[in-house]
């Protein structure tokens, strides 16, 4: 079933994740991020590990849905890896015809993989502890100072939320067409490459033609309800910076040192 | 005063490139009370939508007018004033939902009007629980029922403080289970809070229940007055095709094979009690 991807679902709770601000956690998290990729050693990288770990379990969101949000890019995580095994320089420790491993292939093959992972696992915690119209929200005020430059801010952040929106309802419909298809014998699952696109095809005909009726729809409720985009509105939730943020900064920038210590005194693996 | 009034509002669509526009509303004059149950019938594209999308301003009349408190609807100066006091829910509830929160979507049309956040706060929360909805107010409206998502959909309305809701078959796409629910707010919010209703459907036992009951016909008003008045001319109603309820439809085939069965019989328990009385006297 296409509705078990939890990738950018949303889990409502009281966490201390969940009540940080969200324009603090979408920098924290970005910033993480940075961080994967620029911990050169198993010292920084465990560091930065340790604090993706600390940030799932604080999340209060079952380990298990992290789970689930890995399991979608397992095989982008085992591909790369598995290239990258080979794609090592230096001394061979093990040859087979033209392929060959060496230390620093097995380096990049392991660092790949919890660099991938560590970034799914990154973004499920954003997405997971952060409702979709905090994220926009946050991400309204992030770019506020874009305005300056005429970039229609507030409409961007209009889409997003519309979009995040309506990606449960897209996919529930997709399913639902698609079994309409079967049921009308539709084969989706045999022949080629070029078959199976073209089996796409009844699919994505109905699908988007029921997505612009929603979009008129959509848009009829939303000038129903006084929406006008020359307008700036209020907000009934405020962003509201606390202690706890302070100390989320303060975790965070304690990791970036520790991670740039590491990779200054200790030797690059990959 | 009337709250609403159509005056002789004439009213053609875009018509598609190389077309001739083609009239949809004949001049339809009509005039809805404040805190009235309005119930809105005909059949299939005689123009019910297109009333309601006229009664605020969403669709604007070709010729003639509408006011809503005495504010044009073609005026764009108090179009947001006009929308904010007559409220418009539609019939799909998966299309009118902007957030992916139930409270953040009900705070969506106060946030437009630019209210303080606290204040917001209050709305959303008084106009969740006048729909029964408050202990969803965390959840995601995809994962609630049909009725549940048009009960959101309604408190969105509500949120901002609205004279005036005008519901274009909002049950039409629900179970029965979720008919009743959102039938249930609709009376709620008409007896305690006050609120006009303009209620568009096709279902006539939900028409009986209003106070005043509207029939359409090809872009015309065919006849209006309380459901009994209405609904007891049966014969005019069958001649445009239109449903009357299965009570009084059963009393009229009785009447029309010699039962002596009164006029005007709305629904079963009148019935029943009609059909007791004319066994007894027998
Ligand atoms: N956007 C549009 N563009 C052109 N014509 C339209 C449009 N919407 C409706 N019409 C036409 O206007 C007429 C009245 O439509 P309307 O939707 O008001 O009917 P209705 O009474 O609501 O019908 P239903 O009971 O099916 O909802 C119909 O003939 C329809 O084909
Ligand atoms: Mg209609």
């Amino acid at each position: 079933m296409l509705s078990d991807i939890t990738l950018g679902q949303y889990f409502p709770g009281r966490s201390i994740l969940h009540r940080l601000d969200p324009r603090v956690k979408m920098v924290l998290v970005l910033a993480a991020i940075v961080l994967i990729f620029t911990a050169f050693n198993f010292a920084s990288m465990g560091l930065v590990v340790a604090l993706v770990i600390a940030g799932m379990l604080l999340s209060g969101v079952p380990v298990k849905m992290y789970l689930k949000s890995m399991k979608a890019i397992l095989f982008i995580v085992a591909f790369t890896s598995i290239l990258n095994l080979f794609y090592g320089t230096g001394e061979p420790i093990f040859q087979w015809g033209f392929m060959q491993i060496t230390m620093n292939g097995v380096y990049r093959c392991i660092f790949i993989a919890i660099r991938i992972t560590a970034l799914i696992l990154c973004s499920s915690i954003l997405t997971f502890t952060t409702s979709p119209t905090q994220l926009t929200d946050a991400m309204e005020r992030l770019m506020k100072p874009l305005k300056l430059f005429r970039v229609p801010v507030h409409d961007i952040a209009m889409i997003m939320t519309i979009a995040l929106r309506f990606v449960p309802t897209l996919l529930e419909e997709t399913d639902k067409i698609m079994s309409a298809q079967k049921a009308r014998g539709a084969d989706m699952e045999s022949g080629g490459l070029m078959q199976r696109i073209k089996s796409l095809i009844p699919i994505l005909i109905p699908l988007f033609v029921s997505a612009f009726r929603r979009a008129y729809d959509l848009a009829m409720a939303m000038e129903c309800r006084c929406y006008n985009s020359r307008m700036t509105p209020t907000k009934m939730k405020q962003l509201h910076m606390a202690g706890r943020d302070a100390v989320a900064i303060v975790v965070v920038l304690v990791v970036i040192a520790g991670v740039v210590v590491g990779d200054i005194f200790l030797p690059s693996l990959a | 005063m009337e709250f609403i009034k159509a005056d002789n509002v004439r009213f053609a669509y875009e018509p598609a490139e190389g077309e001739l526009p083609r009239e949809v509303l004949h001049g339809v004059s009509l005039e809805i009370k404040k805190g009235e149950f309005v119930a809105l019938l005909g059949h299939n594209g005689c123009g019910k939508s297109t009333m309601a999308k006229l009664f605020n301003g969403m669709l604007l009349p070709t010729e003639g007018k509408v006011t809503v408190e005495g504010m044009d609807t073609a005026d764009e100066e108090t179009i947001y004033e006009v929308r904010r006091r007559v409220g418009l829910v539609q019939q799909n509830p998966d299309n009118q939902l902007v957030a992916s929160i139930v409270e953040e979507d009900v705070a969506f049309g106060p946030e437009n009007l630019g209210i303080e956040p606290k204040e917001i706060r209050r709305r959303v929360d008084e106009a969740l629980k006048a729909v029964d909805m408050y202990e969803y107010r965390e959840n995601a409206p995809y994962k609630l029922s049909g009725g549940q998502k048009q009960r959101v959909a309604i408190a969105g309305i509500i949120a901002m403080e609205p004279d005036c809701i005008v519901l274009d078959e909002p049950t039409a796409m629900l179970d029965p289970r979720g008919r009743d629910e959102v039938m249930e707010t609709i009376h709620k919010l008409n007896r305690e809070k006050g609120i006009t209703i303009i209620l568009i459907t096709h279902y006539m036992d939900e028409a009986v229940q209003a106070g005043r009951v509207i029939v359409m016909d090809e872009g015309n008003i065919l006849t209006e007055g309380t459901p009994r008045e209405v609904f007891s001319q049966v014969e005019l109603l069958k001649q445009h095709h239109l449903d009357v309820p299965q009570a009084t439809e059963l009393a009229y085939r009785l009447r029309s094979y010699g039962c002596g069965i009164p006029d005007g019989i709305l629904n079963e328990e009148e019935c029943v009690g009609a059909l007791y009385a004319l066994i007894r006297k027998e």
